[in-house]
């Protein structure tokens, strides 16, 4: 790890949330170390991971805040939605249950994150197809209903992992381009390092706090 | 589900504008010297030790002599910790004047030199009687003497000139922990904006992450040595999710301290009398944490150490175990025994069999010593956060408490002494490898890298400090939740009695 490169130009913070046992953490694990975890300790408050990506020849690090799905954390991991540009939230396509609750996920998202925070929907587990207790169509319609968000349903491990962190990302860049992400706004998630070797295109870096003493 | 969803939201999204907060942090980060991540209220003012009261407290016999030479520095800096993590250094010192001479001498000159600090001697007359300089001179350095007897004879001989080195080292290392973050961003064109950063609003951790991103960028940009991001504390500490942790442990800490306050606001009269009053006693143990323990022979174990942190961590009473934090600290002493016992010439090859723990190692063995250190003590501090943090998540997750507060309070202020000193400690240990492993190196080669294992154990104890400071909010609604729990068992109890 220490090799790892220092060079990005952003660094994107994710949260991950959803209910106990969905597999946060593997999603989380897979995506990082590129490797399935069968069995995944319960996560205590949040975990974190990281990882650069590239999007759009910038470099960008994830952040990523695997938070704790027991209930009794609820109230713990809510503290740590703020500031997050991008949330996946994870429901098991094997358990309705899990599935039930987005709804109260998605509220919290929305209310403790800023308007423009990209929410990922994900269907974890779809390699049990046999198993399967929530069809891709009736995730459709939730995401449908509930608007402005993207859906990523049929996550096997270590196929469509990748993509839903990517996209996420490429959303956000996208934001970014166009002006609706402001990122010298204090919650935006997003951190920018204007005179990185490749941003270079960017000169005019956000320095909203000049101001104070130069001692 | 849904119901609970909505009586809780209410209180989370109160907390979002944050702007009530923001005026006091202000305010008190304008002295640069205040720390940035301390909290406004009510932690701020227990960042000193609690001078005017001990005597009336536990340990204080302990505690005096430690003051004496500490409490000159606090109206000064602001930082009482400094006083007494200094005074651990002190040994460290001292540990090299008997091994390499004029070597400590050298490194504190530098760093006077560099920070700007008065000289040795200028310090020590105005600061201490000699007498006492003495006594703790020969009592820190004639143990360490005692493994290299070579070096004893030197030793002597520079016992007189080590005099006031020390004493002036003490102020300089307290000096030297004043400037760490002065020397996180050293070489930094961005850091007066850093330090404008620190002075606005900003928590400790987005400075950190601030001048940590900057020096990422210069390291990326002009620097492309290998070992220069080794023997980056401020990137192996990020690297080992140091950071992360200290951001979610602040905002917990910054969650729990709204709380407080808003149940302050809600209560009057006698109630709120009692309750405040807990809520002081709760943070006066938070204020005494401190090295009050005279210099023990610590030559602790690996098993003691792993025994003493699960046993303070089995006090707390929460799900949560340091084996993390255990097996980082063993492995670095493992490293630092074998780097001592085995003679120069097969420095090479032994380190070559750990190479997992120092990835590829060079030959170069006082680069890797040093590179080792920085990336343990980074290891090990981020480890002591996350600890932290995991407790505050556990300490929160609303589950019925079986310990009170203030016992949690008093183990978690244990367990920071015990994880300072261990960091002190270590840092001793890994000087006493590069100056052996150094005999042959030239000052200007090795000084450098011993001033720098120091300074970043300091910067160490001082992260871990700052978020054993952020726990006393978490600790105050933990408290406050145990209270209307038991009130309300109390409540439904009396019930039928009445009837």
């Amino acid at each position: 790890m220490a090799t790892a490169p220092y060079n990005y130009s952003y660094i994107f913070k994710y949260i991950i949330i959803g209910d106990m046992g969905v597999g946060k953490s593997c999603l989380l694990h897979q995506f990082t170390e590129k490797k399935f975890m069968a069995d995944c300790p319960h996560t205590i408050g949040v975990e974190f991971g990281t990882r650069i990506i590239e999007v759009s020849g910038q470099k960008i690090k994830l952040q990523i805040w695997d938070t704790a799905g027991q209930e009794r954390f609820r109230a713990v991991t809510r503290s740590y939605y703020r500031g997050a540009a991008g949330a996946l939230m994870v429901y098991d396509i094997t358990r309705r249950s899990t599935y039930n609750h987005l709804s109260s996920w998605l509220t919290d998202a929305r209310n403790l994150t800023n308007p423009n925070t990209v929410i990922i929907l994900i269907g974890n587990k779809a390699d049990l197809e046999a198993q399967r207790d929530v069809t891709y169509e009736e995730a459709k319609q939730f995401a449908e209903e509930n608007g402005g968000f993207m859906l990523k349903v049929n996550i096997k491990m270590g196929e469509n992992v990748e993509d839903a962190f990517l996209e996420a990302a490429k959303k956000i860049y996208q934001n970014i381009q166009d002006g609706s992400l402001d990122l010298n706004a204090a919650e935006s998630g997003v951190q920018h390092k204007p005179s990185a070797p490749q941003g270079g295109r960017l000169t005019s870096e956000p320095q909203p706090q000049r101001e104070g003493c130069g001692c | 589900m849904s119901d609970k969803d909505d009586t809780e939201t209410p209180v989370l999204t109160e907390t979002v504008p944050d702007g009530n907060c923001e005026p006091a942090k202000n305010s008190e980060c304008v002295d640069q010297n205040a720390k940035p991540g301390s909290k406004s209220e009510p932690v701020g003012s227990t960042r000193k030790r609690p001078e005017a009261k001990p005597s009336s407290d536990l340990e204080t016999s302990k505690v005096l002599p430690v003051q004496e030479t500490t409490s000159k520095d606090v109206p000064q800096t602001g930082w009482g910790y400094w006083g007494s993590w200094g005074k651990s250094l002190l040994s460290s010192a001292s540990a090299t004047v008997a091994t390499v001479g004029q070597g400590i001498s050298t490194v504190i000159e530098k760093a006077e030199t560099s920070l700007g600090i008065p000289s040795p001697s200028e310090i020590s007359t105005e600061k201490y009687a000699p007498g006492e300089t003495n006594a703790k001179e020969n009592e820190n350095s004639s143990p360490v003497a005692g493994p290299f007897g070579v070096f004893s004879t030197i030793s002597t001989a520079v016992q007189s000139t080590g005099k006031s080195v020390i004493s002036g080292g003490l102020d300089a290392l307290e000096f030297i922990g004043k400037k760490t973050m002065d020397v996180i961003a050293e070489g930094d064109p961005g850091f007066k904006r850093t330090k404008g950063l620190m002075n606005r609003n900003s928590t400790l951790s987005q400075v950190l992450r601030e001048a940590k991103e900057k020096e990422a960028v210069r390291t990326a940009s002009e620097v492309t040595m290998e070992t220069d991001k080794k023997t980056h504390y401020g990137l192996l500490f990020d690297e080992f999710q140091g950071l992360s942790h200290l951001e979610a442990l602040e905002m917990l800490s910054r969650e729990s301290e709204i709380k407080v306050k808003s149940v302050l606001n809600s209560l009057s009269g006698e109630e709120l009398e009692t309750l405040k009053l807990e809520l002081q006693q709760l943070k006066e143990t938070f204020s005494l944490a401190e090295f009050c323990d005279e210099e023990e022979e610590e030559k602790k174990g690996d098993e003691d150490f792993t025994k003493e942190i699960t046993e303070l961590f089995s006090q707390l009473h929460v799900s949560s175990k340091p084996e993390k934090l255990a097996k980082a600290r063993n492995t670095a002493h493992e490293w630092i025994r074998k780097s001592l016992t085995k003679p120069l010439a097969e420095k090479g090859e032994e380190k070559q069999s750990e190479a997992e723990n120092n990835e590829r190692v060079n030959e170069n063995s006082v680069e890797d010593i040093h590179a080792f250190a920085i990336r343990s003590l980074a290891e090990l501090t981020a480890c002591s956060i996350e600890l932290f943090h995991k407790t505050a998540a556990l300490l929160l997750h609303g589950r019925k408490q079986e310990v009170m507060a203030i016992e949690r309070s008093q183990t978690l202020s244990q367990m920071t002494v015990m994880l300072c000193k261990e960091l002190s400690f270590l840092s001793k240990e890994f000087t006493t490898c590069l100056t052996t492993a150094g005999v042959k190196e030239k000052a200007d080669i090795l000084n450098p890298l011993i001033t720098a294992v120091f300074l970043e154990a300091s910067n160490s104890a001082s992260y871990i400090q700052d978020a054993f400071q952020l726990l006393l909010p978490v600790l105050q609604i933990s408290l406050i939740e145990n209270k209307m729990e038991s009130s309300r068992h109390e409540q439904q109890s009396q019930r039928p009695l009445s009837e």
